[in-house]
């Protein structure tokens, strides 16, 4: 099976410093990939990487077997490679639904008529309200989105990005902040996604980590330090070295491991 | 488990407030707006000719100012060249009542398609930028287009355009009188008020609310918004231009002033005491403004301007929102306060 995302050498550089260091990845259509690494591994430049927010300085990116490195972000985005952000990135002075609406009318190509009402748009209304239910939002769909709990913004995030008729999401850290219920929640809404949707999730809870994926990929100052199934990145000894900061800490300060 | 139940409760308590108060909503609004309509169309019937010139000169600004709210208000680009299009849709409109033809409604598609032609040959240098360089680059073309019909012969350099025949609408007798030129404003300026407030009730408006918000995560989610915001800039083009032309019948006679910085300046005024984002709130920020520097100022000494300074400031303060918020905040107060005496009736 062609993997749906592929990274190739994939680097990222600020100066001298190589915060994401030639990264091979891939995910295979369907999968379930969670990414894990300590603070400052590289996991949120990699996505902003992949997304297209910044442009890769090395390697490639392909995604449904294309070569998209030096396609723009809207680009990627309409072949169905979506992000949701590590703080929640919202339109804070539209309603909820108008948020849900955005992603919703941009898929419709709705999105520039000026013929009608917006809620004459029948079809895309509907849809964003299924998606605000969807995430349990239903009851708040008139108030301003900077009206919502950190929670709430959380969950708004989610079905934005599900909205954007997405192939495969990335999450980076969706349960950051989140209350046990509100974790709960969210793992019972990734768990209820179709199977075709792919998924790649940044986390550091760990348990959300091995319910959620199939697959864990682990970073470790911009390289990855082990790939495997869930069980055996448990049993990895140089992952618990990575992760309890045994020997190899200094790194971040020497670079000497390069 | 209560609280679980709790939550569900509240939250069917909100759908049912979302639902049966959009209903409620339109019904408020046509009771503002049709006797709003009803007093305006009324005005000639009552007021004298001095009255009646001077709103016809606020509807008319009035529509300039809903241009410059389009783009400050609904898209978040603040904007000071709006004068620059209007002052192309005047002018044309005068040229046009001049050589071709005294009818109303060519010589406002005219202004309309000045406005929108000009506005799309400069704005796509404007819509790159964003913020102050924005505001700096709109300024650009304002100054550059006032320079142009300063010096230019063929629209009368600095003496402007004069002799301009009346208007007369649909092949009828010219009308002379003022309380007809009101009307057709008014019934322009009205058609133009509904077209914006579509414009932004409609998808692209969202798109545009959009842009304004976090136009980053519009990208992320598959926007080109260059082109809207482009699409956008034409748009406020064209209601500018129309606006010019009204401007225009009113008048007939057509100045480099009606297109200098104060005009831009006075019109953002407007839209910053009215409320960005709102419709109405700036239309009578418009009436505000217009009132102050042409009627207030000569019975204070000249000093019209000084009171438009006290009267921003004080709004920056009071009413971060303008006249809009004000009203907002009214209506949200007493929503909030029946809700309360509704579930307080409802407990026991």
């Amino acid at each position: 099976m062609t993997p749906l995302l592929e990274l190739r050498g994939l680097t990222r550089a600020y100066g001298s410093l190589r915060a994401v260091d030639g990264v091979d990845l891939s995910v295979l259509p369907g999968e379930r990939h969670a990414l894990i690494g300590p603070n400052g591994a590289g996991k949120s430049t990699l996505f902003a990487t992949v997304a297209g927010t910044l442009p890769a300085t090395g390697g490639s990116v392909l995604f449904g077997g294309d070569d998209i490195t030096a396609l723009p972000e809207p680009e990627r985005a309409r072949r169905g490679l979506l992000r949701t952000y590590q703080h929640a990135s919202l339109f804070l002075n539209c309603s909820v639904l108008d948020n849900v609406a955005l992603a919703v009318q941009r898929v419709h190509r709705v999105a520039h008529r000026f013929d009608r009402a917006a809620r004459r748009f029948r079809r895309t209304e509907a849809e964003a309200r299924r998606h605000l239910e969807s995430v349990g939002l239903t009851g708040r769909a008139g108030d301003r989105a900077a009206a919502l709990s950190h929670g709430e913004r959380r969950q708004l995030e989610v079905a934005m990005v599900l909205a954007a008729q997405p192939a495969l999401v990335m999450f980076d850290e969706p349960t950051a902040g989140m209350s046990a219920a509100e974790t709960e929640r969210f793992a019972d809404l990734v768990e209820r996604l179709p199977d075709s949707l792919t998924l790649l999730i940044v986390e550091h809870d760990l348990d959300v980590v091995f319910r959620l994926a199939g697959r864990v990929t682990v970073l470790h100052l911009g390289r990855v330090l082990a790939s495997g199934s869930p069980e055996q990145i448990r049993a990895d000894g140089e992952v618990q070295r990575a992760y309890l900061g045994s020997a190899r800490t200094d790194d971040l300060f020497t670079g000497d491991s390069r | 488990m209560k609280a679980t139940y709790e939550t569900a409760t509240s939250a069917a308590d909100r759908t049912e407030a979302v639902d049966d108060s959009r209903p409620r909503r339109i019904a408020r609004k046509a009771l503002v707006a049709v006797p709003v309509l009803v007093l305006l169309a009324a005005a000639p019937l009552v007021l004298g000719v001095y009255p009646v010139s001077t709103m016809t000169r606020i509807l008319a600004f009035a529509v300039l100012v809903l241009s410059v709210d389009l783009l400050t208000g609904v898209t978040g680009l603040p904007t000071l060249g709006q004068a620059a299009y209007f002052g192309a849709g005047a002018y044309t409109a005068a040229l046009v009542g001049i050589h071709l033809t005294s009818d109303a409604a060519v010589q406002a598609l005219a202004g309309l398609a000045a406005g929108l032609i000009t506005a799309a040959l400069t704005g796509w240098v404007a819509v790159r930028a964003r913020g102050i360089v924005f505001l700096m680059l709109t300024l650009a073309i304002g100054e550059s287009v006032h320079q142009v019909a300063d010096t230019w012969p063929a629209v009368g350099a600095g003496n402007g355009l004069a002799g301009m025949p009346p208007i007369s609408l649909f092949g009828g007798p010219p009308l002379t009188a003022a309380g007809f030129v009101y009307w057709w404003v008014l019934a322009v300026a009205v058609i133009v008020f509904a077209a914006v407030a579509l414009v932004v009730r409609s998808p692209y408006g969202r798109t545009l609310r959009g842009i304004r918000d976090n136009e980053p995560r519009l990208r992320a989610l598959g926007y080109r918004p260059a082109l809207a915001r482009y699409g956008v800039f034409c748009l406020a083009g064209a209601v500018a231009g129309t606006g010019g032309a009204l401007w225009a019948a009113h008048a007939r006679f057509v100045s480099p002033g009606d297109l200098a910085f104060e005009v831009a300046a006075l019109a953002l005024l407007s839209v910053v005491i009215g409320g960005a984002g709102s419709l109405w709130g700036p239309c009578l920020g418009a009436a505000l403004v217009l009132l102050v520097r042409d009627n207030l100022s000569a019975s204070i000494g000249g000093h019209g301007p000084l009171v438009l300074g006290l009267v921003f400031v004080a709004v920056v303060f009071l009413l971060p929102r303008g006249l809009a918020g004000l009203t907002a905040g009214l209506t949200a107060g007493l929503t909030a306060g029946l809700r309360r005496r509704h579930r307080k009736e409802r407990i026991p």
